[in-house]
């Protein structure tokens, strides 16, 4: 099988000040937009490629494309108002947006959730991830030519919506981890048709094992390819998956356990290789992880009990000044909120730390020079990145 | 150069060309899950129109729109939610009031008109109006507190024997936490016959501010510290929170604002008088609380106010009906105070009609404002009902508060079942826990207890006081001792039992089981079903003269008889409360204003 | 735990009062002087590798604003958040970009939102979320977001809500009659 060797590039040359001078006038040099409308991307954003033949030489992400200012709306919402409105930070994975939020809210407003609700919470964070990595394998397959595996993925991520849908009354955007608890119980019956949706998709997980993960053009063309240098980790922010894919055995889950982790058992699971490959097994595996816990939680949860504290009335909710920084293991990385209150019925400032933020910002960008360009929609989607959370 | 496993394995993604797709041919009319939040139902007979699902709207999808007459306790407005704007966050269903206003689980609808997309749910009729699947809020209300802080009171063991005040008033701790739960829906302020600025008192005291929280009652009701007390409190049953809860204390939230204001700063927070003096004279007979309103809104135009009050002191009924355990003397005096303070005079025990006639009120006056009350107590006529042992009740409760002595004997039986008969009855009980050491009194009723007419706390502090209430019963006879030495002596009540009180057409008109008869053992009968206002006081040429109706002057809505220099106010004219004698104090003080005010442009 | 580390800091740096949050979170304010030394002794001798973001918080009452620099310790499971506060009419902040490369996001994020310059943070003036922005730094407390949208959408025709209280009023007692 042909290999591509990478920096065969003599260009670009640096300048007398060190830095490499592109200069496209010389016809040397190809100008590439790799988005916002590319199928490769990772959402709505869009990363403008320098070519020189076809390897890249530079790229320069740009975001914006679904800026809304959250964090600004969020300011002018009352505490309550606010909840429907973090879960739009991101469609894949939106409950880690209530949680994270729901959990600063109740920190600085001195609330308890009760124990119902916080094995809850814990059941909808591992169905979002569930989901999210659905995504992930449908999108590194898509990336790379198997659309076959996004279109199973899909499926199977659509019966979990089946699930969330039941359970909270919506698909994407649940709005079901109010501060203060959840909005409800289980549905009857829910965890007999959960273990349905969870053996459909170890079957359909066994295929993607043998139809991506045993296939030679896929080990070609992740393995050895878009290796982060573990050394980057800490300077880039790397967390998460990307960072676990290179040897780094954090987990918050593990390492801060929130909500009720410290009561379930789970392995945080490794890679060594750190290329995309590792990235992509990490994610596979991590799922088998998802599927164990969601059977955990199901059996180990309370029946019954309170999901709701008791909360102040919340049309004219004020919360004392303080500030507090909430955060977790999402399917990218850490996950946070940070949330500042000023006594006002308002937030001061809310701040989404989406692992995207460094993800696909600094790291894409140290790491795009030098790839191949048709590596560069598989590094981008090994890196599990949504544009929201950096521009919010 | 991966191995030949790595090569073949990918061909065993080609079963699934076999397999049966898992697509929905047509995703169009596929039932959501039965907890779905899809389009709004509102329950339109059950909606208030608080507007509560408006102000959570964090899209301002919803607009409050007129769909019916607002009453008390309904605004007539109903939610329009605009589906361009709204999320399906739901926390409208949430936080709803009442729990009307649900969601279906319909989601597909499609409509080429934006406009289709923006409606009432409940009134514009869609398919999904009476669907039983959607998203319903779990469990009760928690966006708002659904349960009224406890009022801390004196236990019945510790105040069955004095006049001391039951009623402990909240803490700053407890009034806050009670004011947190006000959705400042403003339904109980068309309720209010003051129209008092309610939610904004309220939210005064959560913000602290006690002075504006005075300043904000001073605009409506001079007899705050009264009406926090004793108010009856209809703003209550016209309160949001009542539907699915308790309703806020709005009248203990009241008395907590005027608790904590000292009597030196309530002078000072609402002042003097503004207004130059007009040099109009205002003459008010009877010193309740419809003339002392209107004296005060009246002295604060500038005009000069004589108060004339036939009692030693004034306050009318509220002094001397309203029996101590309810309202202390000083609370009211408090109130009167700073209405003195604004340069009213007030003239006690001199009754017109005798030591002052009309006509000279007439003269020397440019207005006069009759608010002379109900201070005649009624008779059931019964037999028996004459002679010795048989009082009226309003006669024995101002007789109380004037020091004087009353008959208390070991055993008392009340006839009537509104808050007067309580009164009575739970003033008798304490002065015979005094005198004999033990509680002995029966109150009888025509309503059954479901259909009472005294306030439940009423009921429910006499019954922990040891009285004895019996429900529809008539009374048909005061049983006198024939004989023996004790002759001519009440020895008891005889009554029947209640099977109904109106006839069909409404009419008062009690029928009676005669089989169920009873005789309720008493030494004293007191009759406590209603009052009359002494209209004696007018005069002969007066009284002809004057328009009457069902024999109650006859006056316009602004208080105004068909004399022009002649306004009338309070219980004689309208009833039956506090806050209706303040509200018309108000009235007739913004009419004899107006009047006095025209006076003055005539004379320029 | 992030008391004592306090006690060993505040001899050499100038520190304000440890706000505990949580046992593993801690707020402290720094004086702009000393935040870096005293984050390169945070990251190379106390392990607080992990730049878990920098953002801003506009006290527009105050005059000034905070850079919340959140610092964390994945090994021993502690955050400390260090707060630095600059002038609101003149605020400069200090680049760390060396210290953690993607520290240039965050900077090039609060000089667009807020104002702040980092003078020396690559690429700082380019334009990250906003295009042809020309208004005040967006996420400033004072740039009016209800205003801004007034200006530049329309409302949908037709709608009109009200007020039950005044609804009521006007309705049952339009003489305002109290």
């Amino acid at each position: 099988m042909i290999r591509f060797e990478p920096d065969r590039s003599q260009y670009p040359q640096p300048g007398d000040d060190g830095k490499l001078e592109i200069d496209l006038e010389t016809g040397k040099y190809l100008k590439l937009w790799h988005g916002p409308n590319h199928p490769g991307i990772t959402g709505n954003m869009s990363v403008e490629l320098t070519l020189c033949g076809d390897e890249v030489v530079e790229g320069k992400v740009h975001v914006g494309y679904l800026h809304r200012g959250f964090e600004k709306l969020m300011e002018r919402r009352t505490f309550i108002q606010v909840f429907p409105i973090v879960c739009r930070v991101c469609v894949p994975e939106p409950d880690f947006n209530e949680w994270c939020y729901a959990q600063a809210v109740e920190e600085l407003a001195g609330i308890e959730a009760p124990e119902m609700a916080q094995w809850t919470r814990t059941l909808i964070l591992e169905m979002g991830r569930f989901n999210s990595y659905m995504m992930a394998m449908g999108g590194i397959g898509g990336a790379l030519g198997m659309g076959v595996i996004g279109q199973w993925m899909t499926y199977v991520r659509d019966l979990m919506l089946d699930r969330f849908e039941e359970m909270t009354g919506a698909r994407i955007y649940h709005m079901f981890i109010l501060p203060g608890g959840v909005r409800g119980h289980l549905p009857e019956g829910f965890a007999g048709r959960m273990e349905e949706v969870l053996a459909t998709a170890e079957r359909y997980l066994a295929d993607v094992d043998k139809a991506m993960f045993t296939n030679a053009v896929f080990k070609a063309r992740t393995k050895g390819v878009g290796v982060i240098d573990p050394a980057l980790f800490e300077p880039y922010g790397v967390t998460g998956p990307n960072a676990r894919a290179g040897g780094v055995a954090k987990d918050l889950r593990k390492d801060a356990p929130y909500l009720v982790y410290d009561q379930l058992d789970f392995e945080v699971v490794t890679e060594t290789a750190s290329d995309i490959w590792a990235r992509a097994m990490v994610r596979r595996r991590d799922i088998d992880v998802s599927i164990a816990l969601i059977r955990q939680i199901l059996a180990k949860m309370p029946k019954d009990g309170p999901v709701m504290a008791k909360l102040p009335n919340v049309l004219h909710w004020k919360i004392p000044r303080g500030e507090t920084y909430v955060a977790g293991e999402s399917s990218r990385g850490e996950y946070g909120y940070y949330l500042v209150t000023d006594g006002s019925g308002y937030p001061r400032r809310v701040n989404v730390r989406g692992p995207s933020y460094t993800h696909a910002m600094a790291l894409l960008e140290h790491l795009i020079p030098g790839t191949n360009i048709a590596d560069v929609a598989a590094l981008m989607v090994s890196l599990h990145t949504y544009p929201p959370e950096i521009e919010r | 150069m991966g191995n030949l496993r790595d090569v073949l394995s990918p061909f065993t993604a080609w079963k699934h060309l076999i397999e049966t797709p898992v697509t929905i041919r047509n995703p169009i009319g596929r039932e959501a899950a039965d907890g779905y939040r899809g389009f709004h139902q509102n329950d339109i007979e059950k909606c208030i129109g608080c507007g509560s699902c408006e102000v959570i709207c964090q899209n301002a999808a919803i607009d409050m729109v007129p769909v019916s007459a607002p009453v008390d306790g309904d605004s007539g407005l109903r939610p329009k939610i605009d589906y361009g704007r709204c999320c399906w966050c739901a926390l409208c269903v949430d936080v709803c009031m009442t729990g009307s206003l649900t969601m279906s689980n319909e989601y597909t609808w499609v409509d080429a008109d934006p406009d289709a997309f923006r409606f009432i749910p409940g009134v514009d009729p869609k398919p999904w109006d009476d669907m039983e699947k959607g998203y319903r809020r779990e469990g009760a209300r928690v966006l708002t507190g659904a349960e009224r802080v406890e009022m801390g009171e004196l236990p019945p063991e510790a105040r069955i024997d004095n006049f001391d005040e039951i009623v402990v008033g909240y803490t700053r701790e407890q009034a806050m936490i009670e004011a947190d739960r006000c959705v400042e829906c403003g339904l109980c302020v068309a309720t209010c016959p003051a129209h008092m600025d309610i939610p904004d008192y309220i939210a005064a005291i959560r913000e602290g501010d006690y002075d504006l929280g005075l300043q904000i009652l001073y605009e409506t009701n001079p007899f705050s510290e009264v009406c926090g007390r004793v108010c009856t409190h209809k703003c209550e049953t016209a309160c949001a929170a009542r539907h699915e809860g308790d309703p806020i204390a709005i009248r203990w939230l009241k008395r907590h604002i005027v608790d904590n204001v000292s009597e030196d700063r309530r002078l000072e927070i609402v002042g003097t008088p503004q207004a130059l003096p007009t040099g109009r004279k205002v003459a008010i007979v009877g010193a309740g609380p419809a003339g002392l309103t209107a004296a005060y809104d009246l002295a604060r135009q500038g005009h000069a106010v004589t108060v004339y009050e036939a009692q030693d002191k004034p306050g009318g009924m509220m002094r001397y009906g309203i029996p101590e355990y309810r309202l202390p003397y000083d609370a009211l005096d408090r109130d009167i105070a700073v209405i003195a303070a604004q340069g009213v005079t007030i003239k006690t025990g001199v009754r017109i009609g005798r030591e002052i006639a009309m006509d000279k009120l007439r003269g020397e006056f440019d207005a006069v404002v009759l608010s002379i009350g109900l201070h005649i107590g009624r008779s059931t006529r019964i037999p028996g009902t004459e002679g010795p042992g048989v009082e009226a009740a309003i006669d024995l409760l101002a007789r109380i508060t004037a020091g004087e002595e009353v008959p208390v004997p070991e055993r008392v039986v009340v006839i009537g079942g509104g808050n007067v008969a309580m009164d009575i009855a739970r003033s008798m009980a304490r002065l015979q826990k005094r005198k004999h050491g033990a509680v002995g009194v029966t109150v009888t009723a025509l309503e059954d207890f479901a259909h009472f007419l005294a306030d439940r706390e009423e009921i429910e502090e006499s019954f922990d006081e040891g009285i004895e209430i019996v429900d529809a019963r008539g009374p048909q006879e005061v049983v006198r001792y024939k004989s023996g030495k004790r002759k001519g002596a009440v020895k008891g009540l005889r009554t029947w039992a209640v099977t109904s009180i109106f006839d069909g057409q409404g009419r008062f008109a009690p029928q009676y089981d005669q089989g169920d008869e009873r005789l309720h053992p008493a030494d004293m009968v007191v009759e406590a079903i209603g009052q009359a206002a002494d209209v004696s006081i007018l005069g002969e040429d007066l009284t002809e003269a004057l328009e009457w109706t069902r024999g109650r002057l006859a006056v316009d809505p602004a208080g105004r008889s068909s004399e022009p220099w002649l306004w009338a106010a309070g219980d004689a004219v309208h009833g039956p409360d506090v806050i209706t004698a303040v509200a018309d104090g108000h009235r007739v003080a913004a009419s004899v204003g107006a009047m006095l005010m025209a006076m003055g442009e005539v004379a320029r | 735990m992030m008391r004592d580390l306090h006690d060993h800091l505040k001899t050499r740096y100038r520190l304000g009062d440890l706000a505990e949050r949580r046992a593993n979170l801690a707020f402290v304010d720094v004086a702009r002087a000393d935040l870096r030394a005293l984050l390169v002794e945070l990251r190379d001798v106390h392990g607080f590798t992990h730049l878990s973001l920098l953002t801003a918080v506009d006290w527009i009452e105050e005059g000034r604003f905070q850079l919340t620099y959140l610092m964390n310790n994945r090994t021993a499971n502690r955050s400390l958040g260090l707060r630095v506060f600059l002038d609101r009419a003149d605020p400069v902040g200090d680049t760390i970009h060396d210290l953690w490369p993607t520290a240039a996001t965050y900077q090039r994020e609060l000089r667009e939102m807020f104002g702040i310059a980092f003078p020396g943070s690559p690429r700082v003036d380019e334009e990250f979320i906003l295009e042809g922005w020309t208004d005040m730094p967006p996420y400033r407390r004072d740039f009016d977001t209800l205003a801004y949208s007034q200006q530049t959408f329309s409302d949908r025709e037709g709608r009109e809500t009200h007020d039950p209280r005044a609804h009521m009023a006007k309705k049952l007692n339009p003489e305002g009659q109290r």
